[in-house]
């Protein structure tokens, strides 16, 4: 089992690498690296969808937003609710929304499926715009993190360094859940189902079931991420469930590359980083994205977590690449 | 009586427009099976184009009705020669996301150059006119716009079913190896099909200019209206796209009138609808 | 006694192509029958309608005297159906024996299970040895599929076919495209795993129809010309008509 302890050490390794971090890093960067791991948790769970069910969707901020605003709503609308109730009322919201979306979309596939997911995330978008009572339209709310209770003590998250390392713990876990998650009966079936879906049905395995299953979970895993996202900005406005959203978690997950598991979070690295930085030399980022995005499209579909895979390959030789970290226990093809 | 002509009159423009849009859209779809997710970013060029020709350049609005479709043909050759023919072997899901892209990058180009702002476009002579329908004064260009989307309809539908061209294409979807050996050069057809495809849309970008604002969320307005109007009406159904376009060119218009706060809500709703009901469209083969 | 399985006058059209006209056939428990017929008989088409691949467009199909026609495929696998496909429907990225635990688990219900892996459990692992010393992939079973020989394949795509444990297999020409020799071997192989299990075949190997069935049906024009045993058969001179007027 050399694969399993070369995974356990690398979570342990990230894991401490990051929990220095408050130590090092200035306000600013803290701030980064919390956006960061809310938008890996984000671009992981799309990538359940794109990378491992050949799922395109073009609506994940429905989720993502939904859960973002539960959390708002519910934080303004009962006080007093603790954070972890907070927590599980959003996640279930989501849960049942994936659940009803994936029934009426999932018959569809292809293009189709795409072309719907936006459909409905417009829709969403376009309530969450009107409902100005509830959501607060194009102003937003503004909410104050709750303090987190842990029953004999309650730790305040005004401080930064606090909701980091929250972060940290509650989103680190649920990445590393996906990553498990993959490994397992339901994470295999669904994989197995993009290679040889009629196969998988002449051996037992109900297709339409287990994408919705994948599905609902994606959402609320992307749900949770939303949740943290209100926390972070302690603010949510329509922005969250907009298209915009959607699409940038396309960029994050493709430019990552949605081959591999952590293609995604390193996805997420490049991207808040670039936002932080390009967006103060131009203010044309967006197309500097845009043009990475179709570049990618055209010639790395991969993304970087292949190029780097290859590169790795190229150096360090095939032998070696079987115990490396990088392309072992991650690879999304079992 | 006369306000209801006059909404009705105002849904037939919408449609008509809705028409020449998702036209291109579902011709594309159904002949090459790549769902254009640039579509509308390249009627929103086509309208951009005709701001720059008709009110920066000549001021002649027939002008830019001739050259806007000729250059957003070439675009779309070109995008289909050297994008997307390079992504087609890897796949539907690659094919969706480079379209994708484009629109993303085109949009971005267009607030870079244009401004993030929204330009008018005026027409003048015969079309800035009116004309006395049933004793209701009405404005002329609407009515030019539905008898657009008959011509191109018309036209379309003739092409497809009455002409050895229409044949062509036709077999080029069923079997796209078959028609090959057969000595019709079918990359050739494709690029030909995307290429007016992409025309198409820069020419309903510009009837759209004056009826609308120009400006760069205008095609992710039109994008989602034309996306029901292929999802109600079957996906690749130029049948299924007129009668959409005029469902839903209608429900706006009416919906403002009767329920103004749910205008679009019922069009989603129609959408949801014929989704649970007909999950194929209303011209769809079941699969 | 009742029929184990009964083909009641199936027809199927394909908008407006008419490919089976009243297909109508029974299968004895524990029998081997083969289901010949010249090219474009419907033989293919049948198979996908008993497996619940398409819907038969009129007709039944009786298993146990309870009517499946319809059924999605996966019911009918978790019903004790199973089959293979003429053209090898593996998963070619996966390992020999993943290809294999991929049915086993299913059969044990391990297919959705969102905590617990499946090479983790060991009756799962040993059933799934078990099928590969079956069918003689046991020495390449740590191999991608896509790695194997023609044979090879053609072995594993019984191998999974087998992997659900039925008690109703369909085996669609699983000899097609095999040397002599590979031919001989594989019949060998058939015969030891369906041993006990009811057995329908497609075959165009008249060599391995003969030495494997106890009764076989002659598909015609998407039609049951004959159904008889294979002495009959041999002599049967609508059946030699139906091969002559085609070749």
């Amino acid at each position: 089992m050399k694969q399993k302890s070369i995974s356990l050490i690398t979570i342990v390794v990230l894991f401490a690498v990051a929990a220095v971090m408050p130590a090092v890093l200035k306000q600013y960067h803290l701030n980064m690296l919390t956006e960061i791991i809310i938008f890996a948790l984000y671009a992981v769970s799309y990538n359940l969808l794109l990378g491992y069910a050949g799922l395109l969707s073009f609506g994940h901020a429905s989720f993502f937003g939904l859960a973002a605003f539960a959390t708002a709503v519910s934080i303004i609308n009962i006080p007093g609710l603790s954070i972890w109730n907070v927590i599980l009322i959003s996640v279930a919201v989501t849960t049942l929304a994936g659940f009803a979306l994936g029934g009426l979309l999932l018959r569809h596939k292809g293009a189709y499926f795409a072309l719907l997911t936006l459909a409905f995330n417009s829709i969403l978008f376009a309530i969450a715009t009107k409902w100005h009572s509830v959501t607060g339209g194009d102003d937003g709310l503004s909410i104050t993190r709750p303090d987190l209770s842990l029953g004999f003590t309650t730790i305040p998250l005004a401080s930064l360094t606090n909701f980091y390392y929250l972060t940290l713990v509650v989103l680190g876990l649920a990445i590393i859940f996906c990553w498990y998650f993959t490994k397992t009966a339901m994470g295999q079936t669904v994989l197995l189902m993009r290679e040889n879906e009629d196969r998988m049905k002449f051996l037992g395995y109900n297709t339409n079931i287990s994408r919705l299953i994948l599905f609902t979970f994606s959402g609320a895993v992307a749900g949770l991420a939303g949740i943290f996202y209100t926390f972070h900005f302690q603010f949510v406005s329509i922005s969250a469930i907009s298209g915009d959203m959607s699409t940038t978690v396309l960029l994050i997950a493709f430019v990552g590359g949605t081959k591999k598991f952590w293609g995604p979070i390193l996805g997420a690295f490049v991207y808040i980083i670039l936002q932080n930085y390009l967006s103060d030399v131009t203010d044309r980022w967006p197309l500097v994205m845009g043009m990475i995005f179709v570049l990618m499209v055209l010639f790395v579909p991969g993304g970087l977590s292949d190029v780097i895979t290859n590169l790795w390959h190229k150096f360090f030789g095939k032998k070696d690449d079987k115990d490396g970290k990088l392309t072992t226990a991650e690879e999304v093809r079992p | 009586m006369s306000e209801f002509l006059v909404f009705f009159l105002h849904g037939l423009a919408y449609a008509g427009l809705l028409f020449l849009v998702s036209a291109g859209l579902t011709l594309v779809f159904g002949m090459m099976n790549v769902l254009n997710f640039a579509h509308a970013a390249m009627y929103m060029l086509g309208a951009y184009f005709s701001y720059t020709i008709v009110m920066q350049l000549t001021g002649q609005f027939w002008m830019s009705l001739m050259i806007c479709p000729v250059i957003l043909f070439v675009i779309g050759a070109v995008v289909e020669r050297f994008l997307l023919r390079r992504v087609h072997r890897y796949g539907h899901v690659q094919e969706l996301l480079l379209t994708f892209g484009l629109a993303y990058i085109i949009t971005e180009l267009v607030k870079w150059y244009w401004g993030n702002y929204p330009l008018a476009i005026n027409v003048t002579g015969f079309l800035n006119g009116t004309v006395s329908i049933f004793g209701i004064i009405y404005p002329m260009y609407r009515i030019f716009i539905f008898v657009c989307a008959i011509l191109v309809g018309g036209v379309m539908a003739l092409v497809l079913y009455k002409t050895r061209l229409g044949i062509i294409l036709r077999a080029a979807v069923n079997d796209s190896e078959m028609t090959n050996t057969l000595g019709v050069n079918v990359p050739l057809v494709f690029m030909g099909v995307f290429a007016f495809g992409a025309a198409l849309s820069g020419f309903a970008g510009v009837i759209a200019g004056p009826l609308l604002s120009t400006f760069p969320g205008m095609a992710q307005e039109i994008l989602l209206d034309a996306f029901v109007v292929i999802v109600v009406g079957g996906f690749g159904s130029l049948g299924g796209a007129i009668l959409a376009s005029l469902i839903i060119g209608e429900l706006q218009s009416f919906g403002v009138l009767l329920f103004p706060k749910l205008s679009m809500a019922l069009v989603y709703l129609l959408m949801a609808a014929v989704l649970i009901i007909k999950p194929s469209g209303l011209f769809g083969e079941e699969s | 006694m009742s029929d184990y399985l009964h083909i009641q006058n199936i027809h199927k059209d394909f908008s407006g192509l008419k490919v089976l006209t009243g297909v109508d056939f029974k299968v004895r428990e524990k029998e081997r029958h083969a289901v010949i017929g010249p090219n474009g008989a419907g033989k293919t088409t049948l198979f996908n309608i008993i497996s619940g691949k398409f819907k038969p467009s009129s007709g039944a199909i009786l298993l146990r005297g309870e009517d499946i026609s319809g059924k999605p495929a996966d019911v009918l696998n978790r019903h004790g159906l199973s089959r293979s496909f003429q053209i090898t429907n593996v998963f070619q990225e996966l390992s020999v024996f993943d290809n294999i635990l991929t049915g086993v688990r299913s059969r044990h219900g391990l297919r959705y299970h969102f905590f617990r892996k499946p090479a983790m459990n060991r009756v799962l692992t040993e059933k799934t040895e078990a099928i590969l010393e079956k069918v003689g992939l046991a020495d390449v079973k740590d191999q991608p599929a896509s790695s194997l020989s023609y044979g090879q394949q053609r072995a594993l795509e019984i191998g999974i076919t087998l992997s659900t444990e039925p008690e109703l297999i369909l085996l669609d020409e699983p000899t097609a495209g095999m040397t002599r020799e590979e031919t001989e071997h594989a019949i060998k192989m058939i015969d030891q795993v369906t041993a006990g299990l009811t057995l329908i075949i497609i075959e165009h190997d008249m060599d391995v129809v003969f030495s494997l069935a106890d009764t076989i049906s002659v598909l015609h024009y998407g039609t049951i010309l004959v159904c008889d045993a294979p002495d009959k058969i041999r002599c049967d001179q609508r059946v030699k008509d139906a091969y002559l007027g085609e070749g």
